[in-house]
């Protein structure tokens, strides 16, 4: 058994994920469904499940094969406060990435993080 | 072997049954839990076992280390340890129970009930009862963890009456034999006797598998599957070690000996084992009380009632035998789980290496048969649903049943899971081999600053697309971050008064308004021009309509006064001249058609606040209606002249003893100011005073005459003035105060104004070009001989005049009636004195000295007894003397006439005009002229005898203030040739 396995370990280039194209998709959806929207606590909950389901649909759709993809769409109000939010991953640095990108406006703040970790 | 049993009954039961049974079921369920919940509450916890055993545990301790030592008297203490177990437990329990309890002291008394209750019930009845038990035994098995206490109880118990038990049920209770084995090699040290009964409970095992006489449909595959467990030793173990894991729960010690695999579904077993498995003790408390209801409820639904009621009655023994056995057991079972958690080395003597083999081989094919169950259970879910309310109506413990079915599903999840993990971990193995992994980036996903109360003000408060601009005054506060820009710093200068807007500028200022001019001649050029001819068109205007107007006004009077020619009259009805008596006339030597007049601080109020100034005012004769300046001094002006040549520059004495200087080509915008009714007046203050400047070298006491000094190079004056003028002025001023002190000053022009005034020069006004340097000073007050001081009082000097061929030489007239002849540097000269025609002194004033324009070695001094005197510059004595001319009034003022050498004027005290000719009548005046109607304060005489148009007149200021100029009639005015020699033959004739 352990013999026989073969494991590719490393994408093709063409389908490695690319933290540009994911920005990119990114800061689309982000700015389509949050320009000009206020804050408010009731529905943000639910946009930022819905947003981030778009978004992972939408980086599905680019092609990182054998990526698992996570999500990460965090909201909130902009009142003036400082905010400072960082990540930290325990991953192949050769293979998984992320991509982020940040909207904000007058009344919030939007922080869409994409992590494509390589499923070998 | 016991849920075989059940599923077979299940099989039989009809769907109506079921339906009832399960709603029935419910109920009771429901009633079990509402106890649950009450007891749970009780317990205040959900590990009620641990919780109740920690308390014991530190008191038994020391107990337990000493009965370990006597095994075999064990009875004996159980009833010790009976006793303080009820005591732990008496919270815990029922009311009848701790009755019962206390009943039973000990373990015989409490066999002998058993024996009793045993007898009486038939053998249909005691079967069913095993059965229930067994299945009981079955579920303990099932169930993890502290499942175990109650099974320990039983195994306790049954030790105790095993030659009584096994006789009945030896092949129906392997299981709980086996486990009691387990205790009981625990307990017990003799190996032998372990590996004997080891060896006697396989025996028992195959022994009841091939009898089990029941009906059991499933009998076979059971027993093919217990024999199959010695063929699948390798998978069972990770199961076996996981039961038993999960029953010393939290036996870390232990951990390492049993598998490697943590799995968070066999852990999570136990919890909900252990859920049902105290529910269903419970349920056993619960029975002694809700076993009528039970009953009751059996007996309506089921036909086989009677039997199970009996079962339960049977069963409710057991469960009580079961509590005490509990109470028995739980110190050895804490003994136990002391001994395993606190690493003693008792325990390890005990706990051999082979027993716990064989503990762990049993374990194994236990939970091998959980499983197999379990699996069978789920395969089948149309059986499921029957066998459960068959179950939940059979036993009142409903929670245990329902704990079992979930247990099945747990653990085929947890089958299916593991052979997942175990794949994802071999997996997992292999690859990380390959691949590095890192922990060492940290990406910042955001970092917004926090925004300072001022950007969010202004965001939320602020209007849109204005910016807000700091503005501070505070310099000094330099540690504030809206500091404003560097402040700019330039020289600015004032000085008070602020008279004109000349009083306050800057150097820089200054130097560019100084670039313009120079960039702007031509129209500084323009704008002399423009004065200068506009000038002239104002007196051809003027002019003009004099000759209209006053033609019939002239006429009047010419013919009141015998002398005139016709009359003009200065526009003195100006606002700041209201009620002002003119205390002089000055014609200017060069330009004879200016004149000023000097008029004295009034003391009548006026509304305009210039009560206490001298004014003096130029005039043009010819644009008589404005004076031409306006010059103002805060004291009163004794004496004044003007510059030689033009009359730019007028000086004046005043009788607090200053000079002043007036430089009448100042701008007027340079000046004060003041705008009186409809026209605007422009006072001009002295550009240069003496006043508390030259203190060491001033005067000290009233001026009372400034003059001139004239140039002694040159005797053509007009010529000298057109030099000066374009050569810049050069000369000197004499001024003599009423003590004889006379002072020469330096005029000098300075060649630039500048604006802020001299630091030095203190008299000079700002912007002032024209200043009075002091030269030398004489004293003058000189006696004809001491003794006349006692005599006469002291000195006073009236009157200074130049000789005007000689600077040298000066006049000055005296209170004494002599006119002291003096020369500024070089020997004197003779005569000292000019006297009277007799000898001797008066207490005379000189009030008046004039020089002949046409024979300047003759001079004129009037007096103020009257008396006229003419003398010769050689001569001590005069050469003619006229008294009581004016009759006996003081001659004011004396002046030759300007175009005829003979004639001459005098203005007496009383206000009389006396007009001499020496050429008709040298002894008497020609004419008289009395002017009593406004008195007359000044004359002064005037003419110009130019080639176009020869004219002379005479100036007269009036108390009113009005100043009148009457033109003297052409016999007066004309020169005839022999009037010089005249003048001639009356010297000679004199000596």
């Amino acid at each position: 058994m352990e013999g026989s396995d073969t494991y590719l370990i490393r994408p093709n280039h063409q389908y490695k994920f690319k933290p540009a194209i994911v920005k990119e998709c990114i800061r689309e959806i982000v700015r389509e469904r949050l320009s000009g929207m206020r804050y408010d606590p009731e529905e943000v909950p639910e946009l930022s499940r819905s947003l981030a389901d778009c978004i992972k649909d939408k980086v599905k759709n680019a092609g990182f094969d054998r990526y698992k993809l996570v999500v990460q769409v965090v909201i909130g109000e902009q009142r003036g406060q400082g905010v400072k939010m960082s990540s930290r991953c325990l991953w192949d640095a050769d293979t998984d990435n992320y991509a982020e990108d940040v909207f904000i406006n007058d009344s919030l703040f939007c922080v869409a993080a994409v992590f494509g970790s390589y499923y070998y | 072997m016991s849920s075989d049993k059940k599923i077979t009954k299940e099989d039989t039961w009809k769907p109506a049954e079921l339906r009832k049974h399960i709603r029935e079921g419910g109920h009771v369920e429901n009633n079990v839990r509402r106890r649950d919940d009450s007891e749970r509450r009780q317990r205040g916890g959900e590990s009620v076992e641990r919780t109740r055993r920690d308390p014991e545990k530190e008191t038994r301790r020391e107990k337990d280390k000493l009965r370990e030592r006597r095994d075999k008297e064990e009875i004996d203490k159980y009833a010790d340890r009976r006793k303080e177990g009820s005591r732990d437990r008496r919270s815990e329990r029922d009311r009848k129970e701790e009755t019962r309890r206390d009943k039973v002291v000990d373990g015989k008394t409490y066999d002998e009930d058993k024996e009793r209750h045993r007898d009486k019930e038939d053998r249909d009845k005691r079967r069913e009862e095993r059965e229930e038990r067994k299945e009981k035994e079955r579920r303990r098995h099932e169930e993890g963890g502290e499942g175990e206490t109650e099974r320990r109880e039983k195994q306790d118990r049954e030790k105790r009456d095993r030659h009584r038990e096994r006789d009945k049920d030896e092949d129906k209770r392997n299981d709980r034999e086996r486990r009691e084995r387990k205790h009981v090699e625990v307990k017990e040290d003799g190996e032998n006797r372990d590996e004997q009964r080891r060896r006697r409970e396989e025996r028992e095992r195959r022994h009841k598998e091939r009898g089990n006489h029941d009906e059991k449909r499933k009998h076979d595959s059971r027993s093919r599957e217990h024999r199959d467990v010695k063929e699948v030793v390798e998978e069972v173990r990770g199961h076996g070690g996981d039961r038993e894991r999960t029953e010393r729960d939290k036996n870390k010690e232990r951990k390492h000996r049993e598998d490697e695999e943590p799995e968070r579904n066999h852990r999570r077993d136990p919890t909900s084992s252990r859920k049902s498995d105290k529910a269903s003790d419970k349920s056993h408390d619960a029975k002694t009380e809700d076993k009528a209801a039970v009953r009751d409820l059996r007996a309506t639904a089921e036909p086989a009632a009677k039997d199970e009621d009996l079962a339960d009655y049977e069963d409710d023994f057991e469960d009580y035998e079961e509590d005490f056995e509990e109470l028995d057991e739980s110190p050895d079972e804490e003994e136990e789980e002391e001994k395993e958690g606190s690493e003693v080395l008792e325990e390890k003597e005990e706990l051999t290496a082979e027993r716990r083999k064989e503990i762990e081989a049993i374990q194994r094919a236990m939970a091998e048969e959980n499983q197999r169950v379990q699996s069978r259970e789920i395969s089948s879910t149309e059986e499921e649903r029957p066998r459960w309310s068959r179950g939940s109506e059979k036993t009142p413990s409903v929670d245990s049943q329902r704990g079992k079915f979930i247990d099945f599903v747990a653990a085929k999840q947890r089958e299916v899971s593991k052979k997942v993990a175990s794949k994802q971990k071999k997996r997992s193995t292999e690859l990380l081999r390959l691949i590095d992994l890192d922990f060492s980036t940290t990406a910042s996903l955001l970092d917004l600053p926090p925004v300072n109360e001022y950007d969010m003000y202004i965001r939320t408060f602020g209007t849109a697309n204005t910016k807000q601009a700091y503005v501070q005054c505070n310099e000094d506060n330099v540690d504030r971050d809206i500091q404003t820009e560097e402040t700019e710093v330039c020289e600015k200068w004032t000085q008070h008064p602020p008279e004109h807007n000349g009083a306050c500028g800057d150097p820089n200022l200054s130097r560019e308004a100084q670039d313009k001019s120079e960039m702007s001649f031509d129209s500084r050029r323009l704008t002399a021009f423009l004065r200068s001819a506009s000038q002239v068109m104002v007196v051809l205007l003027e002019e003009h309509r004099a000759d209209r107007k006053s033609l019939e006004k002239m006429k009047s009077p010419t013919d009141s006064t015998s002398f005139s020619d016709g009359s003009l009259l200065l526009n003195t009805k100006l606002p700041f001249l209201y009620g002002r008596s003119v205390s002089l006339l000055h014609f200017s030597p060069a330009q004879k058609h200016t004149v000023m007049s000097v008029h004295r601080p009034t003391e009548t109020p006026s509304a305009v606040r210039l009560d206490s100034c001298s004014i003096i005012c130029i005039w043009n004769i010819w644009e008589p209606s404005s004076p031409q300046r306006v010059l103002i001094y805060e004291s009163e002006v004794q004496c004044c002249c003007f510059s030689p040549g033009k009359a730019v520059l007028v000086f004046a004495g005043t009788s607090v003893g200053s000079v002043l200087l007036w430089d009448l080509r100042e701008n007027t915008e340079d000046h004060y100011s003041l705008k009186i009714g409809e026209e605007e007046w422009t006072f001009r203050q002295p550009t240069f005073s003496t006043d508390a400047v030259m203190s060491g070298s001033g005067h000290f006491s009233s001026v009372t005459s400034v003059e001139v000094v004239p140039s002694s190079s040159s005797s053509d004056v007009p010529l000298l003035a057109s030099e000066e003028e374009s050569s810049g002025l050069s000369f000197q001023l004499a001024s003599l105060d009423e003590v004889g002190v006379l002072n020469f000053w330096v005029v000098l022009e300075l060649p630039k104004a500048n604006e802020a005034g001299s630091p030095t020069d203190l008299g000079l006004r700002p912007g002032g070009k024209v200043k009075l340097l002091h030269s030398s000073v004489l004293l003058t007050a000189e006696r004809e001989s001491p003794r006349d001081a006692a005599k006469t009082g002291p000195l006073q000097t009236l009157n200074l005049k130049f000789l005007p061929t000689d600077s040298n030489h000066f006049f000055i007239g005296t209170n004494m009636g002599l006119v002291n002849h003096e020369t500024s540097h070089g020997l004197k000269v003779p005569p000292r004195f000019y006297r009277f025609q007799e000898a001797g002194v008066q207490p005379v004033d000189v009030t008046s000295i004039h020089f002949s324009p046409f024979r300047k070695h003759l001079f004129l001094v009037g007096c103020g007894d009257g008396s006229i005197r003419l003398h010769a510059v050689s001569q001590q004595h005069p050469v003619s003397e006229w008294r009581n001319s004016t009759s006996g009034e003081p001659v004011i003022s004396l002046q030759w006439n300007q175009t005829r050498p003979s004639v001459f004027c005098v203005l007496d005290g009383a206000s009389n005009l006396h007009i001499w000719d020496l050429l008709r009548n040298d002894t008497q005046p020609v004419v008289t002229e009395k002017l009593h109607s406004d008195r007359v304060t000044a004359m002064s005489v005037f003419g110009d005898s130019g080639q176009q148009h020869t004219y002379s007149g005479v100036a007269l200021a009036h108390e009113s203030g009005k100043i009148e100029m009457q033109y003297f009639t052409r016999s007066l005015t004309v020169s005839s040739s022999e009037e010089e020699e005249k003048l001639e033959s009356l010297v000679t004739e004199a000596f």
